[in-house]
């Protein structure tokens, strides 16, 4: 008999709830969704960027995972990836999803890089934030270097060997990229090997790490608004919360990313070249990735107006001096007190990103 | 060769017609789905006496208005005129096998258009009873252009084992309605009806995003009312696919398979993309009108409606695609071949000659008029199916082989299935083998080392 003594039946999902809540404290973070609130004003648009790199990201890691299914490093690595490309059901799919999620993403987060700097996110006391994007932007940078020597084909072999005479030129390190990076005197198996290693190994372990890290800073500091938003009354600045609404837009980015991906990848899928074969003559045009573009073009332009190997240390200097210049940007423009230095961050930002672009562009009609 | 050909550089003629009737689908789609709509909207906001639904609706019959009869019908002139200069042997034989159906479709669109543009100004001039009345006979009328559509085109898939037979005997017209039932027409018409209906819907949230920040309550009404006319997809979709595809010629259903395991290089892999494309696109448009109109319609914007139309536009377009790829190598399946080749006419085409009753034959050289003849049709020289490069290096004997191949269709063929029988003599093959060897090796482009995106 049911006696008033026994609390009132609870539902299944709710009892579920209650159990690890008790256990993991979700309330907690349940009230703290809702009082998270993101800005809201005309460069909204730009804060998208962030989580648009992360879910190309996490697309990567679940099609490499895939991929790592099947491929084989080594000797064999060229028919394995011949085998997933022709062989195996939705193999290209993947393999092309992989390929183009990757571009995209350096691409996206080239975006955030600049929104960031351009909206003044890198001020107290968000440098870290600044610090480690920079570091996870050079670390997939990396990815993408040892990812496209894996299929081991013509272009994979050329491009590989001639990106790994750029940091061979450099006094003192030539011998160590030999042994370190190239495993030998040629880009071969033991190349292969070794950018695997990397690629799916020391590189995520470096990586996943620093992700935390950068998105516990932004989960700590919040949205930064752009200075013009911020000399606004209070009354006039606009947030939105964070859950639901600024998820669910979130989400809508996401859906598009994803969906973008999904038909580059299966209207454009990537095809495989030839076997990589030493002996044959390096094919006309070689050229990096797009996003190595304008440091290759850099070098080369360097290297014309100062011939020998004094343009290759100029060329390199040019390069680390912008590197370093990105880097110090928080340290340059620390507060919005100072008009001056607000000026040289934003015109020097400029200055790299046009650079950048004109590069690139400049190195693609140079081919 | 009865008639000159049309040679559009980079995208080919396919593509002209390809782009025009993708939009074309898109707006003629809507324009049925879209009177089913403003019918059942209207009933609905009269028998709940709601004037501010009734002023929503009049809104969006302007939209209606404007997209239908403007956009939809130049646009299916268009098609008139881009199918008769792109394959003008197959747009005669679809006209003089259906006169008949032409005509009734000539009739329901007449009616069509006339009752879109009086159920638009009758807005508030008639009684509701009688506007509603016009609203019906819309929809009634524009239903009819698609059942009749439908019936050419799933013939020209499977134009059915009756008609057929007498193919070629002078008495197809006969087999007028055998022709027109024929396998795939009533899998079709339940597709066609889904995307009808998920059109209205998607347009639809086009109109109610737009509706004012103060109209917030009535803003999430109608979306959510909007969001509704996916839920018949939403359900039906999958087994109308299954449904059709278990109608579609044995053939073609291997596609799919084949695409499933290799990029491999053309028509095999097409089929399976564009489907890929297709529940991509389609889930994601689940998911917006989900996530964010019906759990969020205060907050769904121009620029959400604005993304499930392209969304829309990019399953439609795949679809189309897809349904295109499966008929290949044939335009009207087992009857005429893409290039305007009847499939009885190809014997007697390699007796007497491709090329020598043509009256075109003037000013070309023969190889070069077998290439367009017969080539062209599918083909460009640097574009879209750019037969430079699927030449692919062969050499002026290679060409020589890969058409004999062509030409004899032996079983091994790896062509047969996308390709048509190449018809001539032997002179006139070893004139197009020098027109092709010119193309691909005396202009010799760059040999590609470009690994990248492949052309689709
Ligand atoms: C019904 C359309 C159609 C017609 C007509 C047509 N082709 Fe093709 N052809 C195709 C398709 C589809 C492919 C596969 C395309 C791809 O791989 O991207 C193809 C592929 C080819 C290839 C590459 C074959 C290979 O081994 O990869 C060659 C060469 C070729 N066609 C030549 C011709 C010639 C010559 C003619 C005229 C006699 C012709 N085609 C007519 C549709 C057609």
């Amino acid at each position: 008999m049911a006696t008033s003594s026994y609390p009132a039946p609870e539902s299944p999902l709710r009892s579920v709830y209650r159990w690890a809540d008790e256990r993991l404290g979700l309330a907690d973070l349940a009230a703290f969704a809702a009082h998270k609130r993101v800005p809201q004003h005309a460069h909204s648009f730009w804060y998208y960027w962030g989580g648009i790199s992360l879910l190309f990201f996490v697309v990567q890691l679940l099609t490499g995972i895939l991929l790592l299914v099947y491929y084989r490093p080594g000797k064999e690595a060229f028919e394995s990836v011949r085998q997933i490309t022709y062989d195996n059901d939705f193999g290209w799919l993947i393999r092309s999803a992989h390929s183009w999620s990757a571009n995209l993403m350096v691409f996206a987060l080239f975006v955030h890089l600049f929104s960031v700097l351009f909206m003044k996110a890198y001020r107290k006391p968000r440098e870290f934030g600044w610090w480690s994007g920079l570091g996870l932007l050079s670390l997939v940078m990396l990815f993408g270097f040892s990812g496209y020597l894996l299929p081991m084909d013509q272009l994979a072999y050329f491009a590989t060997k001639v990106g790994l005479q750029i940091p061979g030129m450099i006094p003192g390190i030539s011998g160590m990229v030999e042994d370190l990076v190239r495993g030998g005197p040629q880009v071969g198996e033991a190349t292969v090997q070794r950018f695997f290693a990397l690629h799916v190994v020391i590189l995520p372990l470096v990586f996943l790490p620093l992700l935390g890290f950068h998105l516990y800073l932004v989960q700590k500091h919040g949205n930064a608004v752009p200075p013009g938003e911020a000399r606004k009354p209070a009354a006039e600045r606009r947030t939105i919360p964070f859950f639901p609404n600024f998820l669910a837009q979130d989400l809508a980015m996401w859906l598009i990313a994803l969906n973008v991906v999904t038909i580059l990848a299966t209207l454009f899928p990537w095809d495989l070249g030839k076997m990589a074969d030493p002996l044959a003559p390096a094919p006309l045009g070689i050229h990096p990735e797009w996003y190595f573009m304008s440091q290759f073009q850099l070098l080369k332009v360097v290297g014309v107006i100062v011939p020998g190997f004094g343009g290759e240390i100029a060329g390199m200097g040019l390069f680390g001096a912008a590197t370093l210049f990105l880097a110090a940007i928080p340290l340059i423009d620390p507060d919005s007190r100072f008009g001056r230095r607000a000026k040289i961050a934003a015109w020097g930002g400029a200055l790299v990103m046009i650079g950048m672009i004109v590069l690139t562009v400049w190195g693609y009609a140079a081919l | 060769m009865n008639y000159p050909t049309w040679d559009v550089p980079l995208i080919g003629s396919v593509w002209v017609v390809g782009a025009i009737a993708i939009f074309h689908v898109m707006i003629s789609h809507f324009a049925v789905g879209g009177g089913l709509y403003l019918a059942l909207a209207e009933r609905k906001a009269v028998r709940e006496q709601r004037t501010d639904w009734l002023e929503v609706i009049r809104k969006h019959s302007k939209f209606f208005l404007i997209l239908t009869g403007v956009f939809g019908a130049v646009s299916g002139v268009g098609i008139w005129f881009s199918i008769g200069l792109a394959s003008p042997e197959s747009t005669s034989a679809l006209i003089h096998n259906f006169v008949f159906g032409w005509a009734m479709e000539w009739c329901f669109f007449l009616v069509e258009i006339a009752t879109a543009g009086v159920y638009y100004y009758t807005w508030h001039r008639v009684d509701a009873r009688t506007h509603q009345r016009l609203g019906w006979i819309y929809a009634i009328s524009s239903y009819g252009t698609l059942v009749l559509i439908n019936g050419i085109l799933s013939f020209m898939l499977t134009p059915g084992d009756r008609w057929l037979a007498a193919a070629g005997t002078g008495t197809e017209p006969a087999y007028f309605w055998s022709a027109f039932f024929n396998p795939t027409f009533w899998p079709s018409l339940a597709l066609r009806t889904l995307v009808c209906c998920s059109l209205a819907g998607v347009w639809a949230l086009v109109t109610a995003s737009r509706l004012e920040e103060h109209l917030g309550e009535l803003k999430a009404e109608v979306i959510r009312w909007s969001v509704r006319w996916l839920i018949p997809s939403f359900f039906l979709m999958p087994l109308a696919v299954l449904w059709y595809w278990s109608e579609v010629p044995e053939n073609s259903r291997h596609l799919i398979q084949a695409g499933v395991s290799t990029i491999g290089s053309g028509l095999f892999t097409q089929v399976t993309r564009a489907t890929l494309v297709t529940a991509m696109t389609s889930a994601t448009i689940l998911a917006i009108a989900y996530f964010l109109a019906w759990r969020n319609p205060r907050d769904f914007h121009l620029g959400h409606a604005v993304a499930v139309v392209f969304l829309a536009l990019a399953a439609t377009g795949s679809t189309e695609h897809a349904r295109e790829m499966i008929r290949k190598p044939f335009t009207i399946g087992q009857y005429m071949y893409s290039d305007g080749v009847r499939r009885l006419q190809v014997a007697e085409l390699n007796r007497v000659g491709y090329t020598t009753a043509s009256p075109w034959n003037h000013s070309l050289d023969v190889g070069q008029l077998m290439f367009r003849g017969q080539c062209l049709n599918c083909h460009t020289l640097d574009g879209y199916r750019s037969i430079r490069r699927l030449l692919n290096g062969r050499d002026r004997k290679g060409i020589a082989n890969m058409l004999a191949i062509l030409h004899d269709q032996p079983k091994t063929s790896p062509y047969k299935n996308f390709m048509p029988p190449l018809a001539g003599t032997p002179a006139e093959m070893d004139a197009l083998a020098n027109y092709l060897n010119h193309l691909a090796n005396e202009q010799q482009a760059v040999a590609g080392v470009s690994r990248g995106a492949t052309h689709p």
